[in-house]
This record gives structure tokens, C-alpha cells and sequence, in this order.
């Protein structure tokens, strides 16, 4: 088997590489150049939403190199989990981008894109059949919570991104991928070892996290041989160090030994790291263990409502010393006062935050009987519609700034407000409902593909 | 007697998905490693002791090849439901950073 060479050109499309390090790349030859889009940590909201979290400007940036390159190597372009939660929208989202610069480069690339969006009745099936299991401290999936999803994505592995190559595709646009399966697919299909193509796949998707100086995001290159594989930075100047690999698997992971992916788990426990030279890291040893069924991770949430906020700091020390049992005061006073609007309890979500308290770490925080100088003070109120969240957060700001409290001397306001206008609206809210696991058929189960030219406008549909 | 941030190197918190809390503890010398490692202070006791957890909701691995401990615990609210404070869960490592280690 010849070598095969994989080039992530960053550890998230939009969070841009070194064009010294990707034509140095390049110019080892690549047999394929990819990169991950997605990520679950900016939470619920912009899979809710379908709104990208990195700006379109960033991510053509991006994507414009990468296209380009492939078209000059005649080397495939795969980018996964498109638009950060890989939601049809966000697919959409991207693709246009695609067209826009197939138009502006003059080329005509068949594209194939991999939707992997469910519908809530997909789930309703699943649920009867026994095929939807929590994964983690979450609770059994039921047909109810299946029908209030908003929005569900199923997390594809490498066989959608291998079955789009087979097709002709020569860029792969996928909705919520696994990010190692990206990586994956080719040495897979080429018949390198799973343990090595999977590990490899792993390491490398989160760009430049293993290469020093650190020094913001950069492409990074897998090579595949027989029984080993090596990581190295694309960029000439700077080097991959075994620490920085070997520690990859920490990142994010709840165990570095084992990782699930949709047809097996990667097993790095007897995986041995050396420094081959200055700049390269060579990695051999990784298991593979398949499994006996194929199972998809679903990520889906429920919409809650919408969202008032408002922010404001005391430096008043008498108010600062006795801040528990002022909040406590206001939470009462906030609840009678929208009562008498008509609003209850059960209608609107609030939480006060106090920053310089405990905020950050609430129960856990180990200091919360000292005293800061100044406290920044939060509400945040979730309802059912964006008029009822606003009257709760101006009952709690007026609240807030007017409540008496003992010893108080700044009778005119409690409160030092920001802004104006004081109260925001963030828009809709929205929570994460399911994070399961699903079992399926076969690979292509929870996926949609199409195989279109963007640059031409009919549309060949090859997969219902 | 050495505070843990004085042996470490680096003391990380971040989502290991939505539902659950990882923290790593890595460093750059293997005695550092040994020291706390064998000190057995970083035990699922102690975590839970901290998070306000029980012992069973607490995995604490050691993993050699990179120098480091991983802890993962479940975190209290689901990532950015309402009431979460930290939804990328990048400060909740303040805890460990004085836990005292006793050598030997």
C-alpha cells in the first residue's frame, strides 16, 4: 500500500490556516484535503437556529484555498458538519457559499451533499422499534419528546463520504459528521488499517492543537503507512511534538482510550508516540474494535421560548455584604409584581446570576463567603413569547434597582446599568433534548444525497 | 506539601458533549506525574467532594503516555440550557487548583 496523505487545513472551517502552510502541504502530495465545520460546545442555540457560529467571510476564506487546491491537485475536498451543527439550513448555508466561488474560480466540480437531518416521525419509528438509547446521564428518548424536537441531526460516519467518492463526487459537503470520519474515509476505502486511518483521523481534526509554537489555527497532515502513521505540521517553520499528540485524545474526550464511531471504537491503550525528528510525530499501535451494529449519535433540541437579559454591577458595600438575601427579597418581589401583570410563575423561567459571587461555578464555588468590591448582577428570563420575557426582566430590573435592603443609603438606585436601552432581547431559546444514539440499517440510513454541479442548474437526485 | 497548580502544568475544564464535564491534568515531568498520581488525593472521593457529586458519577484515568489525569463528571445543567453559567464548561477547574498533595 502506498502512503496516504491527508491534509485538515484547520481545526474548524473559518478559523483560517497559513497559505505558507497549506502550498507546503500541498506540495507533498495530498490525496485528499478536509476540514471540520461543526461543534456542538457553542451549544443548543445554533442547531435550533441554523445559524453558523463562524462568519461567512471566514469561512470563503477558507474554502476558497481549499477548493482551489483541489482543483489544481485533482484531489477531493471533504468538509464536515457544514454550517456547525450540520443542519439542513446550515448545509444549505455553505453550499451557496460553494457556488458563489465555483462561479468566481469558473470551475464545475461535482459536488455531492450529504444531508443528514431526521425528521421528528424517523424518531417516533426508532422509539418503537427499541433502536434509540440515551448517550450519557440523559433520560430514554420517547415518542413525545420525539414529536416537541425542533430540530434533530444524526452524526454520519465514513461510509457516506466513501459511498459520495465511488459516485464521482470531487467535494463532499456534509451535514453533522464524526469528525475522525473525515479523515477516515479515504484510508478506509484504500484499505489502510482501521486503528491507524481512525486514529489518525482523530488527532488530526482538531488542526493545529498539536502543533507548536501555537500560534492560532493551521493545517495539519496524517500520513498512512502499513503499521504506523506520522502527524506533521503543513507549515515549514513549525513542529508537532509527541506531548501535544499523544494528549490529543484528552481533548474533549470523557475517556482518552476509548472512542465510539457510528461502525466500531478506536482503542488507543497500547498506542506508542515517538518524536521521529524535529517536526514529525510518529504513532503506531492503535486498535480498532468493531461492532456488531452501526449506530449514529443524534443531537436534537426542543425550542423554550425566548429570551430578555440584563446586566448591571453595585459597588454599593453594604448592598455587596448582604447580597444573598437581597436577590432573595427581589426573587419574591419579582414574582408578586408580575403576578399583578397577569403573569405566572409557571410562564417565564429566571435566574439571577451574580458575578463576583459565585456565577461562574454556583453550588460548586468553594468561595462564596467572601466579599468582591463590586458585584455584576444578571437576570435572564426565558417565556414563551418575547413580550412576556421582556415584562418579567422589567419587573426584575426596576426590582433589582429600587428594592430596599437594611442599612441602605443609595436610596435613589441600587444599581449601576450599563446601557441603554438596559434590557436585551437575545432572541429565541432553545435546549438540548436529544443526545442519543441510534441504531440503523445500514450507514446510508440517516442520510440524504444529492450529486449537483453548482455551477449548473439541473439537479441529478440519486438517493430518496 | 505541594498545592496541585504548583505540580502541574496545565488544569483544564471543557465539555465532553452536552451532558458531561471533563477535567485534565497534565504535566510536564513524570515525577510531577508520579507525585500526584501516588499521592491518590485526586480520587473519585475527593472529586465528588468538590462538584457536589456522589463517587459513583465520578471517572478518574490515568493516562501515562501523555502525562496526565482526566477527570469526567456529569455536569449539573445540560450546555446551554437555561441556568447554565458556563456553556462551553472552560471554568470549572478552579477547585483542583489548591488540592493539597501530600507526597509519599
Amino acid at each position: 500500500m502506498r502512503p496516504i496523505k491527508i491534509m485538515a487545513a484547520s481545526g474548524m472551517l473559518g478559523y483560517g490556516f497559513t497559505e505558507k502552510a497549506f502550498n507546503h502541504g500541498l506540495s507533498l502530495g495530498i490525496d485528499l484535503i478536509a476540514c471540520d465545520a461543526g461543534s456542538a460546545d457553542p451549544g443548543p442555540y445554533y442547531l435550533g437556529s441554523g445559524t453558523p457560529f463562524v462568519s461567512r467571510i471566514a469561512v470563503k476564506r477558507d474554502l476558497s484555498l481549499m477548493i482551489r487546491g483541489g482543483t489544481q491537485e485533482k484531489i477531493p475536498v471533504f468538509i464536515g458538519s457544514a454550517g456547525g451543527s450540520g443542519s439542513d439550513k446550515q448545509v444549505d448555508w455553505t453550499l451557496e457559499i460553494i457556488r458563489e466561488i465555483c462561479n468566481e474560480q469558473n470551475i464545475y466540480p461535482k459536488v455531492a451533499v450529504l444531508r443528514t437531518e431526521l425528521r421528528p416521525e424517523q424518531l417516533v419509528s426508532k422509539i418503537n422499534l427499541g433502536k434509540i438509547s440515551p448517550l450519557g446521564p440523559i433520560k430514554n428518548l420517547n415518542e413525545k419528546d420525539a414529536n416537541q424536537t425542533h430540530k434533530v441531526v444524526s452524526m454520519i460516519g465514513a461510509e457516506p463520504f466513501q459511498q459520495a467518492l465511488e459516485e464521482g463526487a470531487d467535494i463532499v459537503i456534509a451535514g453533522r459528521s464524526s469528525d475522525a470520519a473525515i479523515y477516515a474515509a479515504l484510508p478506509l476505502m484504500r484499505g489502510a488499517d482501521p486503528g491507524l486511518s481512525w486514529h489518525m483521523g482523530k488527532i488530526i481534526e482538531c488542526g493545529a492543537q498539536v502543533i507548536e509554537p501555537r500560534e492560532g489555527q493551521d493545517c495539519v497532515i496524517g500520513t498512512i503507512y502499513h503499521d504506523y502513521f506520522t502527524i506533521e505540521p503543513g507549515h515549514p517553520d513549525r513542529r508537532c511534538t509527541r506531548t501535544r499528540v499523544a494528549a490529543h485524545t484528552l481533548y474533549e474526550n470523557p475517556s482518552p482510550y476509548e472512542l465510539k464511531e457510528p461502525s466500531g471504537t478506536l482503542i488507543t491503550k497500547s498506542a506508542t508516540f515517538e518524536q521521529i525528528d524535529d517536526r514529525v510525530v510518529r504513532v503506531s499501535g492503535s486498535k480498532w474494535e468493531p461492532s456488531s451494529t452501526y449506530t449514529v449519535k443524534l443531537e436534537g433540541v426542543k425550542k423554550l421560548g425566548f429570551r430578555t437579559v440584563f446586566f448591571a454591577g453595585t459597588r454599593d458595600p453594604i448592598l455587596v455584604s448582604g447580597i444573598n438575601n437581597f436577590i432573595e427579597a427581589c426573587q419574591t418581589r419579582i414574582e408578586r409584581d408580575s403576578k399583578a401583570i397577569g403573569i405566572d410563575k409557571e410562564d417565564y423561567m429566571l435566574n439571577i446570576k451574580v458575578y463576583g459571587k459565585d456565577a461562574v461555578m454556583g453550588a460548586n464555588e468553594p468561595l462564596s463567603d467572601h466579599n468582591a468590591h463590586e458585584v455584576g448582577i444578571l437576570v435572564d428570563v426565558v417565556a414563551n413569547d418575547q413580550d412576556t420575557s421582556k415584562a418579567v426582566c422589567a419587573k426584575a430590573r426596576y426590582s433589582l434597582l429600587h428594592t430596599d435592603f437594611p442599612g441602605r443609603m443609595c436610596i435613589s438606585g441600587n444599581l449601576a446599568i450599563p446601557f441603554s436601552p438596559s434590557d436585551l432581547s437575545a432572541g429565541e431559546v432553545y435546549e438540548f433534548n436529544i443526545w442519543h444514539i441510534m441504531e440503523c440499517n445500514d450507514p446510508m440510513e440517516p442520510v440524504r444525497m444529492e450529486l449537483i454541479i453548482p455551477n449548473d442548474p439541473p439537479k441529478v437526485r440519486l438517493n430518496g | 506539601m505541594a498545592k496541585l497548580h504548583e505540580l502541574a502544568k496545565v488544569i483544564r475544564s471543557k465539555n465532553a458533549g452536552a451532558l458531561l464535564l471533563t477535567l485534565d491534568i497534565m504535566f510536564d515531568n513524570e515525577e510531577a506525574y508520579r507525585t500526584v498520581f501516588d499521592s491518590g488525593v485526586l480520587s473519585p472521593r475527593k472529586i465528588a467532594s468538590l462538584y457536589n457529586l456522589s463517587d459513583n458519577q465520578v471517572e478518574v484515568i490515568a493516562f501515562e503516555v501523555a502525562l496526565a489525569i482526566k477527570i469526567t463528571i456529569p455536569r449539573h445543567t445540560t450546555a446551554g440550557s437555561p441556568g447554565d453559567s458556563d456553556v462551553y464548561g472552560a471554568q470549572q477547574h478552579a477547585p483542583l487548583l489548591d488540592l493539597e498533595i501530600t507526597s509519599g
